[in-house]
């Protein structure tokens, strides 16, 4: 089982677009899938048609077992479920803050779900305290959506630093353009200096599509509205390679 | 976990009736109708359907399953369906099967065609909240034929349990009933003329304590001919190597019964059947020494150091065009006249009413008082050899013990009806440790004797006949120590097995109160 996290400590940067689809293909090739929505605007949970509540909220969640289990609902799609969103999860930061070992309570929520699932996808909030801190424990791989321009550099070389600091492993950390106009002048010469700039940026880009904004309408992975569309190949595209990337680690580790 | 439920739908009930019943309290999404063959194997003898699994075939995807459940154990993606356990990918459904079907080829049993329309319950959102699966199974192609069964599947979406129990309820209360049984698995083989669980080389016979020998020993012989001649048919199509192997033991029990059960038959009957069998059983010596070879080929490579296991290849391409023909030569006798008229004379014989004789002293005897003294004086020559094999082991005994081993084994067998299950088959097992132990023994000893053989015969490649003979000369090295290990094992092993426990378990079941009426005076007409 594997965990990915699709995470930016920059908001509007396309994460849950990115969570939905590739969760979407992931299950499409068979792998039983979990989605956790764990922002609480609740987009994701919005895309599937799914209530955003949890029973006992955020603290329930926390409580872990079947008290999290329960609140697992199955989407429209064979092998793709779905852990809601809560408004209460706005304070999973200080609920955590509150226990021991207040830093991997995420990766202990998680784990009994791991004997189900061939992979969990975390849609994060913006964040870059101690939840974030625990989705860094929790997970095998960080996605982290870039929109190329300065600003976005900016917060990713401290989202670099932060990692430094605290000790995390970097190399977990993959980036993909996001949102993508190549009309702008701006956003060609990032993607060419950020690929350089960065270890780890995928060549897959994802464009600003309107096939992608319209999801909030047909409440569906664009791979379901618009099979055939540039979003759903750019996603299908970004999906091969993040497998590559979580199959490539799964070699490792038997080759161990 | 919220289960799939599948209710059996009575003829003349239609999809749409269905739907449209649902429609007025429902939001109703119908999909494409999907078509699939499902095709379903077992072994020959049935080893899956007698462990209650299932194994079928559907899109490219193998499937396990238990008998009368829906839910997949394991499933793997095929191009093609695998005939024996070494075509699988590596998989925990390979891992579950290996132990089970060993050997044996995976036969298609039969195939059926499924079409099946998916509907989905929405709920305000539109969101699904349950998938339904209207299926409906035919034996053949043709959408005008009467299915085998029709099903609605209720495929619950988790999280939404209220529409699921609300439906199912419903389903229950128009009067659907939930299926709880295999009808496809059993219409199935119907349609085919074919009946799980039909074939099975375990001595499966009811014997009544009270009823006479000779009709008894009849039953069980009956028995062996049937399994001899389901056998000799599928032997020449070679689909895998048991229905030789199957074939063979069958004739070595009816050898054995000959000479186990005494004087329940006419001295000359018994004297000729004994005969003839011993020499049906040798017909197929070669081929089964050359399956046993060529089944263990990885072993034997797995044996030699990495550098050799190529130069191994010559012999086992030499063995297995000896098997080829060996094959050939059996095939031609059992189409022979003389195969022909041996089974033929033993059936009629088997099938005559018995008529009197002085040297079938036992004949009249109760059955459980012949099985009890005939099995009770295996045991005593079991226990008796065994003890006098001590020290520096001599090779010659083992082998007299493991054929004592192998007599008292099929009289357990043949007689195991009359006694308390649990009791006999704890002492089965107990000799079958025993057994296990001889058996690899003496198969090690004939390899290694093979080899040493075989290496004048085999043909002379250039530079490639010294390789081979070196890669052999390691294996018969490596076999011998090997036989050293199975044979200091031995001590131990029939310590246990002639243990006063089991002692007293044998008297316990075997110990007659009624001797046999025969033996010394009359001995001499058998001999």
């Amino acid at each position: 089982m594997k965990i990915l996290a699709i995470y930016s400590n920059k908001g509007g940067v396309g994460k849950t677009a990115a969570a939905v689809n590739l969760s979407y293909l992931a299950s499409q090739t068979g792998i039983k899938t979990l989605l956790c929505d764990l922002d609480p605007q609740g987009s994701a949970t919005y895309y599937f048609r799914i209530k955003p509540k949890l029973k006992s909220g955020a603290k329930g969640l926390v409580k872990g077992g079947k008290k999290a289990y329960k609140n697992i609902k199955g989407t429209d799609y064979e092998k793709l479920d779905l852990l809601p969103a809560d408004i209460s999860l706005r304070n999973l930061d200080v609920t955590f803050n509150k226990l021991k070992r207040s830093k991997k309570r995420l990766k202990k929520i998680l784990t009994p779900f791991k004997d189900e699932y061939d992979l969990i996808v975390l849609d994060c909030p913006v964040t870059i305290s101690i939840l974030a801190e625990n989705i860094f424990n929790a997970v095998d791989h960080i996605l982290v959506p870039m929109i190329p321009t300065t600003l976005s550099v900016r917060t990713h070389r401290q989202l670099l630093s932060f990692c430094k600091r605290k000790g995390y492993d970097t190399e977990k950390i993959h980036t993909f353009f996001s949102m993508v106009d190549m009309h702008k002048k701006m956003h060609k010469e990032l993607v060419v200096s950020a690929s350089t700039t960065f270890n780890n940026v995928l060549e897959n880009v994802i464009p600003y599509l309107a096939q992608i904004e319209n999801m909030g309408i047909h409440r569906e992975p664009v791979a379901v509205s618009s099979p055939a569309s540039a979003a759903t190949k750019a996603y299908q595209g970004l999906w091969d390679r993040v497998q590559k990337i979580i199959s490539t680690e799964k070699l490792k580790e038997e080759m161990l | 976990m919220l289960n799939n439920i599948k209710f059996n739908l009575p003829t003349g009930y239609y999809e749409q009736q269905l739907i449209s019943g649902l429609a007025d309290q429902y939001i109703i999404k119908k999909e494409r109708y999907h078509s699939e063959v499902i095709s379903f194997y077992d072994t020959f003898d049935w080893r899956l359907f007698n462990k209650s699994l299932v194994l079928y075939e559907s899109s490219r995807k193998l499937c396990l399953r238990e008998l009368n459940k829906s839910e997949v154990i394991h499933s793997i993606e095929i191009n093609s369906p695998p005939i024996f356990i070494w075509e699988f990918p590596y998989s925990e459904l390979k891992n579950q099967l290996a132990p089970i079907i060993d050997v044996r080829a995976l036969l298609r049993l039969f195939e059926v065609q499924s079409r099946s329309t998916h509907y989905h319950i929405l709920n305000q959102d539109e969101k699904t909240v349950l998938r339904l699966s209207y299926e409906e199974i035919r034996s053949s192609r043709d959408r005008n034929s009467l299915p085998l069964a029709t099903y609605l599947w209720l495929l619950p979406v988790k999280g939404y349990p209220k529409y699921y129990r609300g439906i199912a309820k419903r389903l229950q209360e128009a009067g659907l009933r939930i299926s709880k049984e295999d009808t496809i698995y059993f219409k199935g083989l119907e349609a085919v003329n074919k009946k799980a669980g039909s074939y099975s080389t375990k001595v499966d016979i009811q014997l009544d304590p009270d009823m006479r020998a000779d009709p008894a020993t009849r039953s069980i012989l009956k028995y062996l001919l049937r399994i001899i001649r389901i056998n000799e048919t599928e032997v020449e199509k070679d689909i895998d190597t048991e229905f030789v192997h199957d074939f063979r033991v069958a004739i070595r029990r009816t050898r054995s019964a000959l000479g186990q059960i005494k004087y329940v038959f006419p001295s000359n009957i018994t004297n000729r059947f004994k005969k003839n069998f011993s020499f049906l059983f040798n017909l197929s010596n070669e081929l089964r020494d050359l399956d046993v070879y060529l089944l263990h080929e990885d072993r034997y490579k797995m044996r030699l150091p990495p550098s050799f296991r190529d130069d191994i290849h010559p012999l086992f391409d030499y063995l297995r065009k000896k098997r080829s023909k060996a094959l050939q030569r059996l095939v031609r006798v059992i189409k022979s006249k003389k195969y022909t008229k041996i089974l033929n004379d033993w059936e009629a014989f088997l099938n005559k009413p018995q008529t009197a004789s002085p040297t079938a002293t036992n004949a009249e005897l109760h059955i459980i008082d012949l099985a009890r003294n005939r099995t009770y004086k295996k045991y005593r020559d079991v226990v008796k050899t065994g003890s006098l094999i001590k020290g520096d082991i001599d090779d010659r005994m083992l082998h007299v013990l493991r054929i004592h081993c192998k007599k008292l084994r099929y009289l357990m067998e043949f007689f195991y009806s009359l006694f308390p299950p649990e009791k006999i088959e704890s002492l089965i097992k107990q000799l079958r440790k025993l057994q296990d132990n001889l058996g690899i023994f003496n198969d090690l000893r004939i390899q290694e004797q093979y080899l040493l053989d075989i290496t004048k015969e085999l043909p002379a490649v250039e530079g490639q006949l010294n390789k081979t003979s070196m890669a052999i000369g390691g294996l018969v090295n490596t076999l011998s120590k090997e036989k050293r290990m199975v044979k200091d094992a031995f001590a131990e092993i029939f310590r246990d097995f002639s243990s006063t426990e089991n002692k007293e378990l044998f008297q316990e079941l075997f110990t007659s109160q009624t001797p046999e009426v025969h033996n010394e005076n009359i001995g001499h007409l058998q001999q």
